[in-house]
């Protein structure tokens, strides 16, 4: 993928691109907002990640102006500021992602990947299939090597996320917001009880396991 | 700031009794030059008066016995010394009779009066009578060529205005000195005061916070004064207190992971060679780091919530399904940590605030019962209707407690209990849940719980009581 990464902090900048290109990406760098601007409407890029402040014209406006010109690419927003109020002011800029900084490596590479598919022209799909496993969105089941399997309705929606992200690493905090819509950190680890939970409906009776733990970044459904 | 005493002079005090005397001098002032205008006023067209009567007079002998009438009639009056002035001029301007020696050199004004100055000998044996003294006088033709000179000596009546001048003016000097005089007692007082309330300000702003304005006790201004001032340094002083203590708690809480980490990147760094072992302890490093900026972010949260921000977009809104959320996330949470979990939520309440604050609030309520909660106990969230109609959301545990003596410090920032000081944990959590508590006008209630039983403690109830009304 083509990232173009909009941050003041060189040292910050260059701690994502290592990483980003690390996992194989093409990384462009703007140090400043009217610099960021400038790179962000010459190319096309396949993510934005904008710090939202900015010298000389701050993330948000960046945003604007990017989306006024018809630039469609997932923007990920970058900032100290995590109050509701701010990520509401993010994404109504038209921001795709907030990540509230200081955030981990893993979690910055899991939101881009997952941001890149959600570009994938989706249709509206009624059916998602991972190995074995078929979800019916309409008739809300689910079925593994022909058995049906019961959730219960959070659960179900877990499912959804996980099977929508397939093959992708899924944070703790990106389930949180996405499946539960809370932004902040219990201090237990909630996130893993639930998933224990699901996978022991789903993976337990069967000898391959779809649900699968990476160490220190989260979770991915894998056939 | 090194600055002299203020003198009176200068002090608001003085001045406005300066002001007041002034105000006060200046009134008496024109109420007295009124008095002597309309006075001196008088007197002049009493003189007036009386020296055309004296020409009717005169006039009334000249008809009935002539020249001659009037000639003795001048001398009739002037025998023995007179007020009254009188000439007798002939028709050649001859002086036949009278008590001038002359007529006088002044001019008459255009009403025909003449204002002068005549010399008399001492009449009595008064040492200081004048010799020259003062008249009004008039010329008026009687008939065949005579005029009659008739004035009014007014020097006693003017010597009498002249004093009521002088004493006016006495009088004005006196009002304003005494205002100047009371001012400066007044000032004093005033200012004493005030300096003392200075004095203390300036040993606060050198920092030591014991002291207090003096107080008299008699509830006036000044006092109130006093007593404000001290209130406020009895804030100023619980708040430096409470810095140094989070101060003092930060140093702790940041410390030992600081230190922990420290140790352990050293340690690396001397392992040569095991990359395994440097691989664990970059890892323990990275933990250690993501536990502070945990700390670091729970105290940014309780500083944004208790600076109010989010207090702009409260809403009223239901807090059963807040309540139920959270407890379907927590209760898998619960069980598998070896508690049981209850959960009672009352419907069709209304609170004013934010969902997603109180979702955080059970959060920490939750983690706090699950932490200090040992295995086999329960925890238990409730929503209800309390009997005056508030909404109370209490989480109950069979932990150990907290004692009573303890209960209003737990919630204050980074007080751990001694005895949990090994568990992890930034000791913020209940802080965060008071935090929240306070932006939404709640009370927050710590009780004993439901425990006491099975070798369990006496447990905790945490209860946030949600003010009534819209």
């Amino acid at each position: 993928m083509r990232i173009l990464i909009i941050e003041d902090d060189r040292e910050a900048a260059n701690y994502i691109r290592k990483g980003l290109k690390e996992s194989g990406h093409v990384v462009d760098h703007a140090a400043d907002g009217e610099e960021g601007l400038a790179m962000g409407r010459s190319a096309e890029y396949d993510i934005l990640v904008v710090d939202r402040m900015l010298p000389k014209l701050d993330g948000l406006s960046v945003i604007e102006s990017l989306r006024d010109e018809g630039v469609s690419s997932p923007v990920l927003i970058l900032s100290a500021l995590g109050e509701v109020d701010h990520r509401v002011e993010g994404l109504k800029a038209g921001g795709d992602d907030y990540l509230v900084k200081p955030y981990a490596f893993a979690e910055l590479l899991a939101r881009i990947e997952a941001l890149a598919r959600r570009r994938d022209p989706e249709a509206v799909r009624t059916k998602l299939v991972v190995g074995d496993m078929e979800m019916d969105l309409l008739a809300r089941t689910v079925v593994r090597g022909g058995e049906a399997i019961l959730l219960q309705p959070r659960e179900f929606r877990l499912l959804e996320f996980l099977m929508k992200h397939s093959g992708q690493v899924v944070t703790r905090t990106m389930l949180l917001e996405k499946v539960w819509d809370y932004h902040f950190d219990p201090q237990t680890n909630v996130i893993d009880v639930h998933i224990s939970r699901l996978r022991s409906k789903i993976d337990k009776p069967f000898d391959e396991a779809l649900l699968h733990t990476v160490r220190g970044a989260g979770y991915r459904l894998q056939a | 700031m090194k600055r002299r005493m203020p003198s009176f002079v200068r002090t608001t005090a003085f001045r406005l009794t300066l002001l007041s005397a002034g105000l006060f001098a200046l009134s008496s002032f024109l109420i007295l030059a009124f008095v002597y205008a309309a006075s001196a006023g008088a007197a002049m067209r009493r003189t007036d008066a009386v020296i055309m009567d004296e020409f009717a007079a005169v006039e009334r002998r000249f008809e009935e016995s002539g020249i001659d009438g009037v000639n003795r009639y001048i001398l009739q009056r002037t025998v023995g010394g007179s007020d009254f002035l009188y000439l007798l001029i002939n028709p050649n301007g001859r002086l036949l009779s009278g008590n001038l020696n002359g007529m006088p050199d002044a001019l008459p004004n255009d009403a025909g009066w003449m204002d002068f100055v005549y010399g008399r000998a001492p009449v009595d044996d008064e040492a200081d009578e004048r010799d020259s003294r003062r008249a009004r006088a008039r010329l008026v033709e009687i008939g065949s060529g005579y005029s009659v000179f008739v004035g009014v000596d007014f020097e006693d009546e003017d010597r009498l205005i002249g004093r009521l001048l002088r004493a006016i003016l006495v009088a004005s000097a006196l009002v304003i000195a005494l205002g100047i005089a009371s001012g400066v007692v007044v000032s004093r007082r005033f200012s004493r005061r005030l300096d003392a309330i200075n004095t203390v300000s300036r040993t606060v702003m050198g920092g030591d916070l014991s002291h207090r304005a003096p107080r008299n006790g008699s509830g006036d201004e000044l006092d109130e004064l006093s007593a404000n001032f001290n209130a406020m340094l009895e804030r100023l002083e619980e708040l430096m207190q409470r810095m140094r203590n989070v101060g003092d708690s930060i140093a702790h809480d940041l410390r030992s992971p600081l230190t922990r980490m420290r140790n352990r990147m050293e340690d690396a760094l001397r392992d040569d060679g095991n990359r395994q072992s440097r691989q664990a302890a970059l890892e323990q490093a990275l933990n250690d780091s993501d536990e502070l900026l945990g700390v670091f972010n729970a105290i940014l949260s309780i500083s944004r919530i208790e600076a109010g921000e989010r207090r702009d977009s409260f809403k009223h809104f239901d807090p059963a399904p807040v309540v139920s959320d959270m407890g379907e996330l927590y209760e898998p949470v619960c069980e598998d940590s070896g508690h049981s979990f209850g959960m009672q939520v009352e419907p069709n309440m209304r609170v004013f605030g934010d969902r997603s604050l109180l979702s955080q609030g059970i959060a920490n309520m939750l983690d706090n019962a699950i932490k200090y909660t040992p295995e086999g106990g329960g925890i238990q969230l409730r929503l209800r209707r309390c009997s005056d109609g508030r909404a109370e959301l209490s989480v109950t545990d069979t932990g150990p407690g907290i004692p009573e003596i303890d209960r209003v410090r737990v919630t204050q920032r980074f007080v751990r209990l001694e005895k949990s000081r090994n568990q992890p944990g930034s000791g913020l959590g209940l802080s965060l849940v008071k935090a929240i508590a306070d932006v939404h006008g709640a009370v927050l209630r710590l009780d004993d719980g439901a425990g006491g039983v099975d070798g369990h403690g006496p447990g905790l109830r945490i209860a946030i009581i949600f003010p009534t009304g819209e």
